[in-house]
């Protein structure tokens, strides 16, 4: 069951906030690193709420962050779509791809369920790669910001896109709150814990899955056409099984099942990819250490070392409430 | 007497000291692959900048600030953002993959920094997309396998069965090759695009061609691909019935200790080959193997170049992003690879293609030059610069 | 070449890639059968063995010495992962699983990056097994002929000891329900530990042979991976005729996708996998029905 306890409040505030004023006084590539960070965290966010409170390891989030940045990408550079509508556009679009995905694996579990959202995140990258219209894998130029100069904020710049990337991050944050804090939350932990009794209780089990799933990739969608817009060009190294593999590993480096971890696990995979390869180029070797270290650790990541620290008391070891 | 020894030795010692304050310091970003698939290509090129800022006396005058891209787009956008927002480099060298050269495209446009490419091809980038800021001292594309399609028709080829990655570059190579050989009289009878970037069984692929009435067949693979397609190619005794042609990165030095004699008889064209017998590649090669003991590739000489054109252009009194850029399209000179200059009109390289077959000789693995296509400008793609 | 010809090379074509698939599943395979673990990094044991080849061939010029000694290095190698890491593992869930081994896959990595280079590394095969042979009229490469052999060797000499030996049947009874074996006096624990070994000498061996076809490099440690999970999945977790039927099935799609619709051939075998997946979740010849 979610609870958006004290410890929670704090940590994201204090994620949130430390990111903010470094992007304000850090110069301009601290922008660049806290842009990276907010969307990761966004992707991270979108698996923590399937695979952390459903149960639903996925292989494919990499695929639905391109996918969104495909659709708002392709919309704008290639068709001339006004940003408004090729953001709704790119929204509904993932969302209806991980509602498939989540409508026709739901009756997998376990192993069989990873192997089945890694098919479907590949075939999506094989599509985008061979489609020569969306230009292979050199990629596609040109793609717009929002504006919004309406209100006063020029996106071209880089701290106000950096604030901006971490609004979005917070705005996530709270939807998958909400929606955790909901009876639709509660019922997909429930199913993570028994699915056999969700079944008898007359839930449709299936339909409750996929919309767990398209809210997940609405996110996850939303992270990628934030990324598109960023680096105003986007290309198929997106959708590649191994960008999962990295949100899964912030996943777990944070906490799995705790909401507030993925922040956390963002800033610090980040932080340690950019340490890290200043020092050598086989930063990748550290990282793998760092991985298998942590899962050997077991516990519930950084957040429930946190936890522990901010609200000491009983019962608060376990610190995730996945299930 | 005296007093005019003593009076050269004072003006020359006035004009050294000029000469230094003339060059104000350069700061030059380097942005290549050190992870990943590229990185071996990163390695060559990085030997080759430092081997030219060594050689020219400027180690201390250009600075370096070195990036890894990864070769990922979003990395290498991100960290040429970097290297010009917060480094402020005067100039960015490097750029080993297309997409990469995609990504910065804009951006560097945008800035008015000078990218000097030290190997990406895509024809585009010298083309419709082409830059004020962007210049390119590897080559393109389309540059590498024009020649070698007129060339092939000359020397009575009729019939040709293409195969290359299902990738941009692939494509890129292939068409420019099939047109100058088509345009010459030859007959391109099959054409096909492999999966790029698996490790790949090419035995199907093979198959065909093998049952075709191709008289030559022409590939495109670089890299791990070249060396499987090349063992595979041997494995199925194609070598008598199907003499395989192509952009010769399948037999670039860089692999061909791994390949051995699989590489013996693949005729090939490149804008540089390390057995080019001239004083400045006699030099150049001398002066690599003694730096970093082993011999230069292309890839080496495309890194050397990109740094030699800035140096040529900061000795002329360039100093600054838009000096920089401005001065570049005036330098020319004879390098390791021949002539080269940088043509004003699409800031592509003009240089020399050279037709080699890959020969086994006392030494090893060598190249024996067949032929020259002197000056080879690349077709201008609606790209006017000047 | 005629058109019977034709088809009968691209068959072969896909009997070679069936094999080289088939060595790599079965470890793989036997090894998530027994003891439910998914390892991610049987790919990289796979690019361990094609290192180790390409150097034992480059010190002692013997390909046949490399083709013993190579799979037995990555042998060992994958009992001291086994020692240190997968013994914990295999009591947790498949995430944890997936990561660990993902990681590993980062760690070997960059281990033989750092140790041979970024650039590919190959071997000549022996004068034997070099170039075309005539068979039946037909010319088709001794090598590739040689690893359609060396993988029907495996193919029966494992299915020999899992049907008629001994520690077949213990095999086979711990698949079936290890702690009825345990109770039954089999040691489970040394049973696993060797299993996984040969798991991963056969994948070590796979990598020997794969050195000249493909030659050694880092990237071929995450290339073969995702189609060597297909033909796991496909086949059905767990079992040797799973994995036989799995290789055939994705060797064959992916060859005469090749031939007959190329510009589709690398969305095939997704699409096989989501296909078997939706209809058919526990493969084709599961261990368990």
């Amino acid at each position: 069951m979610f609870y958006q306890t004290r410890a929670k409040n704090l940590t994201v505030l204090l994620v949130l906030g430390g990111l903010a004023l470094y992007a304000v006084y850090g110069g301009y590539f601290a922008r660049e690193i806290v842009v990276e960070i907010a969307l990761l965290a966004m992707l991270a966010i979108a698996l923590d709420l399937v695979a952390g409170y459903g149960g639903m390891i996925s292989l494919c989030h990499g695929a639905l962050f391109g996918i969104g940045a495909y659709l708002f990408g392709g919309l704008t550079a290639l068709v001339g779509t006004p940003v408004w509508l090729a953001t709704l556009a790119a929204l509904a679009g993932t969302a209806l791809f991980g509602w498939a995905v989540g409508a026709v694996t739901a009756g997998i579990g376990g192993i069989f369920f990873i192997m089945a959202t890694l098919a479907f995140g590949q075939m999506a990258y094989v599509i985008v790669f061979e489609w020569r219209a969306l230009g292979g894998d050199d990629g596609l130029a040109g793609i717009p910001r929002t504006d919004l100069a309406g209100i006063g904020l020029d996106t071209g710049d880089s701290l106000t896109f950096a604030l901006l990337s971490l609004a979005a991050l917070a705005l996530s944050y709270t939807i998958a709150a909400i929606a955790l804090r909901s009876s639709f939350g509660r019922t997909l932990t429930g199913i993570h814990a028994n699915e056999e009794r969700m079944r008898a209780l007359g839930l449709n089990v299936r339909r409750h899955k996929a919309a767990a799933f398209a809210l997940s990739a609405a996110i996850a969608g939303a992270a990628g056409l934030l990324a598109a817009q960023h680096t105003q060009y986007i290309s198929p190294e997106y959708l590649v099984w191994t960008v999962s593999g990295e949100a899964l590993i912030v996943v777990i480096l944070g906490g799995i099942g705790t909401l507030a971890g993925p922040l956390v696990g963002a800033v610090v995979f980040v932080a340690l990819e950019h340490v890290v390869a200043r020092f050598t180029d086989y930063w990748h070797l550290v990282i793998g250490i760092l991985l298998i270290a942590a899962v050997m650790a077991g516990g519930r990541g950084l957040y429930g070392e946190i936890e522990r620290l901010l609200a000491p008391g009983p019962g608060t070891g376990k610190g995730g409430d996945g299930a | 007497m005296k007093t005019t020894v003593r009076t050269v030795t004072a003006a020359l010692f006035a004009a050294a000291l000029i000469s230094q304050a003339a060059f104000a310091e350069t700061k030059a970003g380097l942005l290549l692959p050190k992870s990943g698939n590229y990185a071996a290509l990163g390695e060559e090129i990085d030997a080759g900048v430092v081997l030219a800022l060594e050689e020219a006396g400027m180690a201390d005058d250009i600075r370096l600030v070195r990036e890894d891209s990864e070769a990922k787009p979003p990395v290498g956008l991100a960290k040429t953002r970097k290297l010009v927002l917060q480094d402020n480099v005067d100039v960015l060298i490097g750029i080993v993959s297309s997409a990469v050269l995609g990504a910065v495209r804009n951006f560097v446009d945008g800035a008015g920094v000078p990218l000097i490419v030290a190997n990406a091809g895509n024809v585009d980038a010298t083309g419709k997309d082409c830059s004020a800021s962007i210049f390119r001292v590897s080559f393109s594309n389309a540059q590498l396998n024009r020649p070698m399609g007129t060339w092939m028709a000359g020397q009575g080829i009729g019939k040709v069965y293409t195969l290359a990655p299902d990738y941009a570059a692939g494509h890129q190579m292939i068409e420019a090759f099939i047109s100058a050989f088509e345009a010459a009289g030859g007959e391109v009878i099959g054409s096909e695009f492999t999966p790029f970037g698996k490790t790949q069984d090419f035995g199907p692929w093979l198959s065909k061609v093998g049952a075709s009435e191709a008289d030559a067949l022409y590939v495109f693979y670089a890299g791990g691909e070249a060396n499987s397609f090349l063992s595979q190619y041997r494995a199925f005794g194609m070598g008598e019935t199907v003499p395989l042609y192509g952009p010769g990165f399948i037999t670039s030095p860089l692999q061909t200790a791994a390949q051995g004699e699989a590489a013996v008889g693949i005729r090939s064209a490149l804008h540089y080959i390390p057995s080019l017998d001239t004083p400045e590649n006699n030099s150049f090669i001398a002066a690599f193997t003694a730096r970093f003991k082993r011999q230069p590739s292309e890839y080496a000489v495309q890194g050397y170049d990109a740094a030699r054109v800035l140096i040529e252009a900061i000795r002329v009194g360039a100093s600054g992003r838009a000096e920089i850029a401005a001065a570049l399209p005036g330098v020319r000179y004879t390098g390791p690879r021949g002539p080269l200059q940088i043509d004003p009109a699409t800031h592509n390289i003009i240089q020399n293609i050279y037709i080699y077959e890959t020969v086994m000789s006392d030494e090893g693995i060598t190249q024996k030059l067949l032929d020259t296509v002197e000056n080879v400008r690349d077709a201008a793609n609606g790209c006017d610069l000047r | 070449m005629s058109g019977a010809e034709f088809w009968i090379v691209q068959a072969l074509n896909g009997l070679q890639l069936s094999m080289l698939l088939f060595l790599l599943s079965v470890g793989l395979t036997v090894i998530f059968g027994l003891m439910h673990f998914v390892n991610l990094a049987h790919g990289a044991l796979y690019m361990l063995g094609a290192y180790f080849g390409v150097a034992m061939v480059s010190a002692t010029g013997q390909f046949w010495l490399a083709l013993i000694v190579a799979p037995i290095g990555v042998m060992a190698v994958g009992m001291g992962l086994y020692q240190a890491l997968i013994r914990h593992m295999r009591r947790q869930g498949p995430m944890n699983q997936v990561l660990v081994t993902f990681g590993l896959i980062f760690v070997l990595v960059d281990l033989v990056r750092i140790l041979w280079g970024n650039v590919g590394l190959g071997i000549s095969v022996p004068e034997l097994l070099h170039g075309p042979v005539q068979l039946f009229g037909i010319s088709y490469p001794a090598y590739r002929l040689f690893i359609i052999l060396l993988g029907l060797a495996v193919m029966l000499a494992l299915g020999l000891v899992l049907t008629r030996t001994a520690i077949g049947a213990m095999l086979r009874a711990s698949v079936e329900n290890a702690a009825m074996a345990a109770t039954m006096g089999i040691n489970v624990e040394r049973l696993l530990l060797w299993v996984f070994a040969l798991g991963c000498a056969l994948a070590g061996l796979a990598g020997v042979i794969a050195a000249p076809v493909f030659s050694a490099t880092p990237s071929m440690a995450t290339d073969i991976l995702i189609p060597t999970l297909i033909v796991v999945v496909v086949g059905g977790l767990g079992s040797l005729r799973g994995a036989v039927l799995g290789s055939l099935t994705v060797g064959f799609v992916q060859t005469f996708g090749a031939v007959l619709v190329p510009g589709l051939a690398s969305l095939l075998i997704y699409a096989l996998l989501a296909a078997i997946l939706i209809l058919r979740p526990q493969g084709l010849l599961p261990a368990r029905q």
